[in-house]
């Protein structure tokens, strides 16, 4: 125990609070072996998290692997304790301006490390966090360092939830940061579902301050739709599939105008495998945010080594299966409303007369919601069915709307201010309710930011969302006409509900959140790219701070509004502007041939 | 009796681009130095490529350009602009005196324009430099018409860049020694003993423009069996180590003590005592063609995709190159006939093919295809240099 007390008077020294909770702590988690070159090792509940040869060189091998990424000014977090050889070597091979700290997730490890293990020299320099994960984030994320988080696999299996609490608020953190202005470029499908969402991203990217290139591929819908009309399924699959290669390139080329700093896909997004792997060579960052039934649609599987962030709406099962399928980084980034587009509405007498009901339902007419509306026909209240792809349901033909047409925004926005009570039944292709309700669907969020009263069949994730004082759900749609009956005769109710939704959307689930946190993921896997201009690094006034006393680059800079993010295309634009017979000076010169060079290396074709 | 030059009056020559072109400025930085002995000539290129003119003589300092730091430093500039700036600074300062009296800039794209801004001394920056554009400007347009058209050009680049620097060619192709290297020691006796050494160039910088290794393999085969004296050097970057293995390995085992292989095993200076120790160089590659005239080989060229006799032929006289007819890939290569040229100075036609000799005169150097125009031909070069250079035309007339 000698060691023991020694690393705690130690620790006392700098970190009373936790030395007094670590020894306070029962430890014994690990179990200490020594390995074959005669070093402790250990195992925690019988598996290794260090090697039983040679923990010294594995912790070497793992620090040289890492240790070339971190950059000066930043703070490097490492997960994971074990008996903290990792973090020893980490600390002998970065610069002493990185910071590194260790994240202490469960106390009666660290006490096991202390006890076997001696504080040496390097953990002077070690920053120890400890508390809970909100806390050390915020603590983290005060500092206005960059985040650089590392892993140390193998000693991270029993802290998985504690580091994804720490994780998600960090990436908040990142993300209220935001002082600086990304450039990216959205890239939307051709048709379907995620193209409104596409356009809704496009309009919270624009709403938190970033530039967007929006590369719309909507225009091509009506030649894709005529090659949908060839008979022969052969050459029909062949003309859409060089269209669609066609118009992947087309993104290349637009992105090659003006490269961004990150390229955001939406599901269906035109962008082939190679041009994906082109874009990574020359080292463009993308992401996918995959707004689609990973089990529906299975294209991802072929793509998923293509991006470089996938973010998915399912959770558990879906992250596993876009790992195992080559994907790096994959986030969950559950579906949103636009309260722009999906907002209470004035309606008049004639439009709550044309699109009002009782119970309406908007959607398509999937499988199994044609075997289950009928039970909703002949009872005392009104049921109106608004959407396409009804064909030969006949049994809803009465109440099918406007002969089954598809039904624009603005109709649907009509439609969910005008019911009672909006009908929300998820889409599968069976008989009954989704068996595998593992996602919430965008229709919940859209509903809940009108401010309209819904019934939502069961999903897992629901509760996540919404309490139950906020959202009304069903298991089983034999419940349906009940709730109905009940909530029909409550109007107050219904609106307090509808109302506490609304709020809660608009607190916690808009297009814009979901952007935020997006960003968030990719600034703190990428601190010094995408994280770099988040935290505002390329802004004039952080730039020119930077440069004190350098009169030549103050000289350049200053002439640039305070907010503005300065890019090097930009000094040599306010260069150039002086005019062909300009007397430059050195420096300015220097600088446009930078940007000379600059534009050879953002050639992309 | 000749001026020495003199260190306070210098001069600039910029050249930026690969090697075939910084060997093809060789003739402008010639006559430039006959025409202001006085001068001292400097000149700034790739800084791989400088030991290209170590064998350049009365030349002043060969300043090399790392374009390659460049590139980096735009990278670094997003993380570190102080930082950034100071490097560049450090190094256009390493490059020593930047006030030129006069700079000629023969690559006609931005970064040569910065350059000439940078290398320019403050006194001569509106004056000189105003009358070394408008002397450039008339050539300039005429090679960006000639190449937008794809007309026959019949000044040759090398010449055009005479032009361009307010001198006329000298009538002469410029000469080198060879560099004082050692070759490996298996290289060492190439050009030693006897025979008809050909060089091989196994490559080319584009894809478009190589020559498949099946059909050098059969062109080595053939030389071999042709002539007893004949032995193949095959040269060429480290890219093409494949390619040199892939011809050796196709031809049969009798013939292969007769092939050096040198791809990818040579510098720039072990590559010019090389092609000094051949007497004939043959390719598509225009770069090592090039080097190889310099050198005192002489060239047969192949060119086919968008290489064009008028544009990149080899500089001098005597030298050959075969034209495809069309701009597509070839099907079939003129390889007996190159051989008849090399072993019997016998000129045959190739089906698909042109063949041009190269001459030399007041003008430069031109190409004829035997056709028997040849007059035509120094009339049309005439009437470009009248109408580009006039005055010049009128001093050299006085």
């Amino acid at each position: 125990m000698t060691l023991f007390k020694d690393n705690i008077a130690w620790l006392a020294a700098r970190d009373t609070s936790l030395a007094a909770a670590v020894t306070t702590s029962a430890g014994g988690v690990l179990t200490i072996e020594p390995a074959r070159s005669g070093v402790p090792s250990a195992r925690r509940s019988g598996r290794w998290i260090h090697s039983a040869y040679d923990p010294i060189r594995e912790a070497e091998s793992w620090a040289d692997t890492h240790a070339p990424a971190c950059r000066a000014g930043e703070t490097v977090v490492v997960a994971g304790v074990g008996l903290l050889y990792h973090v020893a070597a980490l600390r002998k091979r970065v610069a002493p301006e990185i910071a590194v700290a260790v994240l202490i997730s469960d106390l009666d490890e660290f006490h096991d490390a202390l006890v076997a293990r001696p504080l040496a020299s390097w953990a002077e320099h070690i920053l120890w966090l400890s508390g809970t994960p909100v806390e050390i984030a915020d603590r983290l994320s005060k500092t206005g360092r960059p985040l650089r988080c590392l892993s140390y696999a193998p000693a991270t299996h029993s802290d998985a939830n504690f580091r994804s609490t720490f994780e998600q608020a960090l990436r908040r953190g990142v993300a209220r940061q935001t002082g600086g202005q990304l450039t990216i470029a959205l890239v939307g499908p051709i048709y379907g579902g995620s193209l409104p969402i596409a356009r809704y991203v496009r309009r919270a990217l624009e709403t938190i301050g970033h530039k967007v290139q929006w590369i719309d591929h909507s225009v091509h819908a009506s030649s894709y739709e005529a090659m949908g009309a060839l008979k022969d399924a052969r050459n029909r699959q062949l003309m859409q599939g060089r269209l669609a290669e066609v118009l992947s390139q087309w993104t290349l080329a637009s992105l090659a105008e003006s490269p961004p700093d990150l390229v955001l896909s939406l599901a269906q997004a035109p962008l082939t495998l190679p041009v994906l792997e082109h874009l990574r060579r020359k080292k463009l960052l993308t992401a996918m945010w995959f707004v689609e039934n990973y089990r529906h649609l299975t294209y991802w599987q072929q793509m998923a080594p293509g991006y470089d962030y996938w973010f998915v709406f399912q959770q558990g099962a879906c992250l596993d299966a876009f790992r195992q399928a080559g994907a790096r980084h994959v986030g969950f980034l559950p579906m949103a409303a636009d309260p722009e587009l999906h907002r209470p509405m004035d309606l008049s007498d004639e439009e709550r007369r044309i699109y009002g009901a009782d119970v309406s339902f908007v959607g398509a007419g999937y499988a199994n919601r044609r075997r289950l509306f009928p039970a909703l026909l002949r009872r005392p209240w009104s049921f109106k069915l608004w959407g396409n792809e009804w064909d030969g349901a006949d049994e809803l033909d009465s109440v099918l709307q406007l002969n089954g047409a598809r039904i624009d925004t603005d109709t649907c926005m009509k439609v969910f201010n005008a019911t009672a009570i909006n009908l929300n039944v998820h889409s599968t292709t069976g008989a009954g309710l989704d068996p595998q309700a593992d996602f919430v669907n965008p229709r919940t969020f859209e509903l809940a930011a009108c401010g309209a009263f819904q019934l939502v069949d069961s999903r897992s994730q629901l509760p996540d969302f919404f309490t139950d004082r906020e959202m009304l759900s069903f298991g089983n749609f034999d419940e349906v006409p009940g709730l109905v009956d009940r909530w029909l005769g409550d109007p107050a109710a219904r609106q307090a509900m509808a109302a506490a939704a609304r709020a809660r959307v608009l607190g916690a689930h808009t297009y814009v959140h979901r952007m935020r946190d997006l960003l968030g993921h990719i600034g703190l896997s990428q601190p010094d790219r995408v994280g770099a201009v988040l935290r505002g690094d390329r802004q004039q006034e952080s730039l020119l701070s930077r440069c004190a006393g350098d009169v030549p680059l103050e000289s350049l800079l200053k002439d640039f509004p305070a907010g503005q993010r300065v890019e090097l295309k930009d000094v040599a634009a306010r260069i150039r502007s002086k005019g062909s017979t300009a007397t430059l000076k050195r420096e300015e010169l220097m600088v446009l041939m930078l940007d000379e060079y600059r534009s050879e290396t953002r050639d992309l074709l | 009796m000749p001026h020495e030059p003199s260190p306070e009056c210098r001069d600039l020559v910029i050249q930026l681009a690969r090697l075939g072109d910084l060997v093809q400025t060789l003739p402008a930085i010639e006559a430039l130095q006959e025409v202001y002995p006085e001068r001292t000539l400097d000149v700034l290129c790739a800084a791989p490529l400088t030991s290209v003119l170590s064998g350049a003589r009365r030349l002043g300092r060969v300043i090399p350009w790392d374009g390659a730091q460049w590139h980096a430093w735009t990278h670094q500039w997003k993380e570190n602009p102080r930082q950034t700036l100071q490097a560049m600074q450090a190094y256009v300062a390493s490059l020593g005196n930047m006030a030129y009296e006069h700079v000629y800039a023969l690559n006609r794209h931005a970064r040569s324009c910065l350059m000439t801004q940078l290398f320019t001394g403050p006194f001569s920056r509106e004056d000189q430099q105003d009358r070394t554009e408008a002397r450039a400007r008339p050539w300039t347009e005429y090679l960006r018409h000639i190449a937008t058209r794809r007309g026959n050009n019949r000044v040759h680049l090398a010449d055009a860049w005479c032009g361009m620097s307010g001198v006329k060619p000298r009538g002469r192709a410029p000469r080198f020694q060879p560099p004082a290297v050692e070759l490996p020691d298996d290289l060492a006796s190439i050009g030693e003993r006897q025979g008809l050494w050909v060089a091989l160039v196994t490559g080319a910088g584009e894809a478009d423009r190589c020559i498949p290794a099946a059909t050098w393999g059969r062109w080595t085969q053939e030389f071999l069996t042709r002539t007893d004296e004949g032995q193949v050097v095959l040269i060429g970057s480290g890219r093409e180590r494949e390619t040199g293995q892939a011809i050796l390995e196709s031809i049969p085992a009798l013939l292969q003590g007769r092939v050096w292989d040198a791809t990818g095993r040579t510098s720039i200076p072990q590559l010019m005592k090389l092609l000094h120790a051949c007497r004939w160089v043959i390719g598509a590659d225009t770069g090592p063609l090039h080097l190889g005239t310099l050198m005192g080989s002489r060239a047969i060229g192949l060119y086919f995709s968008h290489a064009r006799v008028h544009e990149t032929g080899p500089y001098g006289e005597g030298h050959w190159v075969y034209q495809h007819a069309t701009q597509a890939q070839p099907e079939c290569w003129p390889i007996m006939e190159s051989i008849a040229l090399i072993c019997d100075d016998q000129r045959r036609a190739a089906s698909d093919w042109i063949l041009w000799r190269n001459r030399m005169d007041q003008w430069g150097t031109s190409f004829e295809d035997g056709s028997g125009q040849e007059e035509g031909v120094e009339d049309a070069r005439a009437t470009v240099w009248r109408a580009l250079s006039p005055t010049l035309c009128e001093s050299v007339a006085a």
